[in-house]
């Protein structure tokens, strides 16, 4: 009985995740789908021929979707937001799983911050400095404020990575007449490695999630893939188009989603906040 | 320690003290600056003036939008909660096709979330998916007799879509404590004749408690400032903050785009004091048991 | 890689700034007085290689046409074109006011042209942030009629009331029209007017709404339900004053009826029968409920909306326009506006003088369904053939009945005090007498 009633659960989950993309499957191969059809009344391919401008996934895929200019965004920022992440939490996240010092707690909670404070504060507070820096509208202003909501993550992760290493190694090498950086070469970075890609995966992920700041600081020169399935329905409706734009703008999540499954550790998130 | 270490501590927790002072610690100053008038990027600097502050806090209709914000980010923050330490604790059980089922429920934590609004937009809406099923079986024949989801103050379709976006990382973030934990206690508890619900309140959800402490904290935060779904799929006015401070902004006038500032410092506040006060109780609450 | 790639946006920003911004208000000074030749203009063009046109991204065909067609025939010319997709003009024009205010000044900032009309041209001009009288001064400004005797010179020369001062080209023109949907109602049984619109929706409560003010697609349909309302019966003419010369207390006098009007249908659009009124945000919402039969009738700017809407498949089948309201379907042009600060201003100028040619605007009628900005009676017999058939054409009307129905919009400076006035009246519900809640919309609006 609990058993049954255990695996429906898990049923009804994996359908409340998956089954609404059926529908948005279908809408973006419909070329015009009124209430109540429960199918298209009439299809894309159906039209196709006689229409002048690209439908559907003719237009998604076309250059006018801007869809790729969107993905290369996206993916520029997010690797460029990942490694400054990983440049500037990597020296504090061994100091903090190794080292105690006085302030440390506070030290800690210093760096949480940012996860608990709205981002649309943020984002409004910054904007007008940015726009008289000039830093708006431009991929240095988006990486810079992508910066704050991505650290408190990234050294989460690191700090777990560096708790589950252990000094041993390192000690042990230095000992054998390792210099300091021949240790950190050849024996802490390839222990470290597996930590950091997970680390890296997790901040991409986030940054390449992040709506409303890019939103502010892109001032719609600067497109993501989140500012622009957001453009396409904020409206409240979806066309065949808007529909197709949405399915590509999972498509790296479910790439994301294969890899952090080999390289995330699952333990790595249960860390308490600030403690 | 010798002082020559701790310059070298010091040195390598710099960088990232550095960048969040300026940039986070920035932020805020700026934003508080701005919203009592000091804004000479626009012309305007009639520091400290707390009209726009006044304004908008002698505004009913202000404290119906933090009405609305809360009561949003709080509801979805609960239902996260409960369903995703549930989701947890199931997945601990082995059961047919877990491997594929561990990588399904994760994908909305992957997506952003104008995805989970643009799945809402065409399953919940008068005229989505649920409505047209509806009508195929004949409960209704027209879409406006359809019970509305999206766009009213009651905010199922906001809800919904933060539910779908937070529930796995609730999940993904209990089950880690969940692995890293074994189950020896509990097995433990079982032997000596205990209850399966007295074992998860009085052996499992202690050991879990901080994972949904940190991750309910960080889908509230979220869930206060969020705009996408508000904006998309909210009632109208009154708004939540967030998109009161939008609108603000992009109106005529001007001054009015203070007064946005004076909103989002607000909300900075309030969800700081929400936020300090549940991780205060939380702690006292610990703290308690540590000595009982 | 992280540092490289910071210098190199560093580097580029900077050579972007030097070389040709300093003698970019000579040019300016040169152009506007007729000295430079039309040859220097596009030879500067060339040299400056880029145009960033700034225009709300929300349309699918227009951006098509920007990419398909407006980008290959500028690259003819030496320029690149950089469509900037926004979600509202007027993020553009706080763009243009910020950089203005920090200094930056022509060949400095970072818009070239934007699409606006009414409130938001009104801005750009108030802050005097117009790059200046060009459009009477281009090639192609032969397609427009400035004859100011002539009435049909109206919307080249005023924009919502205010004098264009040809700061602005015209781009297109536009009606207001509504669809009705004929699968749910017949053509004959749509009202014609406002009376007739109350009793349908008494008929059939929740089966319609507007776009929420303050969009331009909603503050229209209010301007129309005014001028219908308007106490003398003088229709639009006293709207096209302005605020100034009206003042608060005649304006409140002349609106109160028609928003008095607008208050007793709230409770028969969309949503009111379970509580929630709904106004959708936009276009594209709009068009969505129209789609799915929520409301039987859509409004919006659109001479050709039906044959496109049709021809893209976010129209119902049996969508078809009618006349409403009778006599007071409002008619306008919007325009390309250069701004003072405008980094790349000889570029701009091809940019709006490309625009203004006949081939431009017939493949954008063909493309979009935005109907010509130029006049057809200045050009050849030819070129006005082209034109007309580029047109999608009519569903359920003639031109002879959208020509005899029409309205000019409403004048700028009234445009927000009305909006401020919709957001109180109807939005808050605000409880106050009608005058002092004009009153209060013009004073905040004034300081």
């Amino acid at each position: 009985m609990f058993l049954r009633l255990h695996r429906s659960a898990l049923i009804l989950v994996a359908v409340f995740v998956l089954g609404p993309f059926v529908p948005l499957m279908i809408q973006s191969f419909a070329f015009r789908w009124g209430w109540p059809d429960l199918l298209p009344s009439t299809w894309w391919l159906e039209q196709r021929e006689k229409s002048l401008l690209p439908l559907a996934w003719d237009y998604v895929l076309s250059p006018y979707s801007r869809i790729l200019e969107a993905t290369l965004n996206t993916i520029l920022i997010g690797i460029v937001v990942t490694a400054l992440a990983l440049v500037i939490c990597l020296p504090a996240a061994r100091v903090l799983a190794r080292e105690t010092f006085p302030g440390k707690h506070a030290f800690e909670f210093f760096l949480a911050l940012p996860l608990i404070v709205p981002e649309a504060a943020i984002g409004i507070s910054l904007l007008m400095v940015f726009i008289k820096l000039g830093l708006a509208g431009s991929y240095l202003g988006i990486i810079i404020v992508h910066l704050i909501p991505t650290i408190p993550y990234m050294i989460r992760m690191l700090t777990a990575v560096y708790q589950g290493l252990g000094a041993e190694f390192e000690e042990q090498a230095m000992v054998l007449g390792a210099s300091r950086w021949q240790v950190l070469r050849l024996v802490t970075l390839p222990m470290l490695m597996p930590g950091v890609i997970a680390g890296a995966l997790f901040t991409f992920l986030v940054s390449s999630n992040i709506f409303l700041l890019t939103f502010f600081m892109g001032q719609g020169k600067i497109i993501t893939l989140p500012t622009l399935l957001f453009s396409k329905i904020s409206g409240g409706t979806l066309d065949a188009s808007a529909a197709g734009i949405a399915l590509v703008v999972t498509i790296p999540g479910v790439l994301l989603l294969l890899l952090s499954e080999r390289f995330i550790r699952e333990e790595a998130f249960g860390k308490g906040f600030g403690s | 320690m010798p002082p020559k270490r701790q310059i070298w501590l010091l040195m390598q927790l710099l960088p990232v003290m550095l960048v969040l002072t300026v940039l986070f610690g920035g932020a805020l100053l700026l934003g508080v600056a701005q919203a009592l008038g000091f804004a000479p990027w626009f012309g305007v600097n009639t520091f400290p003036d707390t009209s726009h502050f006044a304004a908008l806090w002698s505004d009913p209709v202000f404290w119906r939008s933090l009405g609305f914000t809360l009561y949003y980010a709080f509801v979805a923050t609960g239902l996260a909660v409960v369903f995703g330490v549930l989701l947890a604790l199931a997945l601990r059980e082995s059961f047919a096709g877990k491997t594929l089922f561990k990588y399904i429920y994760k994908l909305p934590l992957m997506i952003p979330y104008a995805v989970g609004i643009a799945l809402a937009v065409l399953l919940l809406g008068n005229g989505g998916m649920a409505s047209r099923m509806m009508a195929f079986v004949g409960v209704i024949d027209d879409p406006s007799q359809f019970p509305q989801i999206l766009k009213t103050h009651a905010g199922w379709g906001i809800i919904a879509v933060y539910v779908w976006k937070q529930l796995p990382f609730v999940a993904l973030t209990v089950y880690a404590v969940l692995l890293g934990l074994g189950r020896e206690t509990e097995e433990a508890a079982k032997v000596l004749g205990a209850h399966r619900w007295q074992v998860f309140w009085h052996v499992t959800l202690p050991q879990i408690l901080p994972a949904i402490v940190s991750s309910s904290l960080i889908i509230t935060a979220f869930n206060i400032g969020a705009f996408e779904a508000p904006f998309i799929l909210g009632g109208g006015f009154p708004d939540t903050l967030p998109v009161v401070a939008w609108r603000y902004f992009n109106d005529a006038d001007y001054t009015l785009q203070l007064r946005g500032m004076a909103v989002v410092v607000t909300l900075a506040i309030v969800s700081g004091v929400v936020l300090f006060a549940y991780l205060g109780t939380y702690r006292r609450f610990e703290r308690k048991r540590g000595r009982s | 890689m992280t540092i490289t790639l910071l210098r190199m946006t560093l580097a580029a920003s900077l050579l972007a700034t030097s070389a040709l911004a300093e003698d970019a208000a000579g040019f300016r000074e040169n152009f506007l007085s007729g000295a430079a030749p039309w040859e220097t203009v596009t030879k500067r063009a060339a040299d400056e290689g880029t145009v960033n046109l700034y225009y709300w991204g929300g349309s699918d065909p227009l951006n098509i046409w920007m990419d398909q067609v407006v980008t290959p025939d500028l690259a003819k010319l030496g320029v690149t074109l950089n469509p900037v997709r926004i979600t509202g003009t007027k993020d553009a024009i706080d763009l243009v006011l910020a950089e203005k205010g920090a200094g930056k000044a022509l060949g400095a900032g970072s818009v070239d042209a934007i699409w606006v009309n009414g409130e938001n041209f009104a801005t750009l001009k108030r802050q005097d942030a117009l790059f200046g009288s060009f459009a009477d001064k281009l090639p192609n400004s032969a397609h427009f009629e400035w004859d100011e005797t002539d009435p049909r010179a109206l919307l080249n020369l005023r924009d919502f009331g205010l004098a264009t001062e040809a700061a602005e080209v015209p781009w297109s023109g536009e009606q207001y029209v509504c669809a009705v949907n004929t699968g749910r109602v017949e053509h004959a049984a749509a009202p014609t007017t406002f009376a007739e619109l109350r009793t349908y929706l008494e008929a059939h409560p929740g089966k319609f709404s507007y776009v929420k003010p303050p969009h331009w697609l909603g503050n229209t349909f209010v301007q129309a339900a005014l001028y219908a309302h308007n106490p003398d019966g003088s229709g639009a003419t006293p709207f096209q004053e302005t605020l100034e010369s009206l003042g608060a207390a005649e304006l409140a006098r002349l609106i109160q009826p028609g928003f008095e009007y607008l208050k007793s249908i709230e409770p028969l659009l969309l949503g009111a029968q379970s509580g929630n009124i709904r106004y959708p945000e936009d276009g594209a919402a709009l068009n969505g409920l129209f789609l799915n039969g929520e409301i039987d009738f859509a409004c919006q700017f659109g001479l050709y909306a039906v044959a496109t809407n049709l021809a893209n498949g976010t129209f119902p089948e049996g969508a078809q326009s009618f006349i409403f309201p009778e006599g007071n379907m409002i008619k306008n042009k919007n325009y390309l506006a250069i701004p003072s600060n405008a980094p790349h201003p000889a570029a701009a100028l091809v940019l709006a003088d490309y625009m203004s040619s006949v081939a431009a605007q017939a493949s954008k009628l063909q493309f979009t369904g935005m109907p010509a900005g130029i006049d057809p009676w200045t050009l050849t017999t030819d070129e006005a053939e082209t034109l007309s058939a580029a047109a999608p054409g009519y569903i359920g009307v003639t031109q002879a009945e959208l020509d005899a129905n029409t309205a000019p919009d409403t004048n700028a400076t009234l445009v927000d005090v009305i909006e401020a006035v919709w957001l109180d009246y109807i939005e808050r519900g605000s409880a106050d007498p009608f005058d002092v809640i004009v009153a209060r919309a013009v004073s905040n609006l004034s300081n």
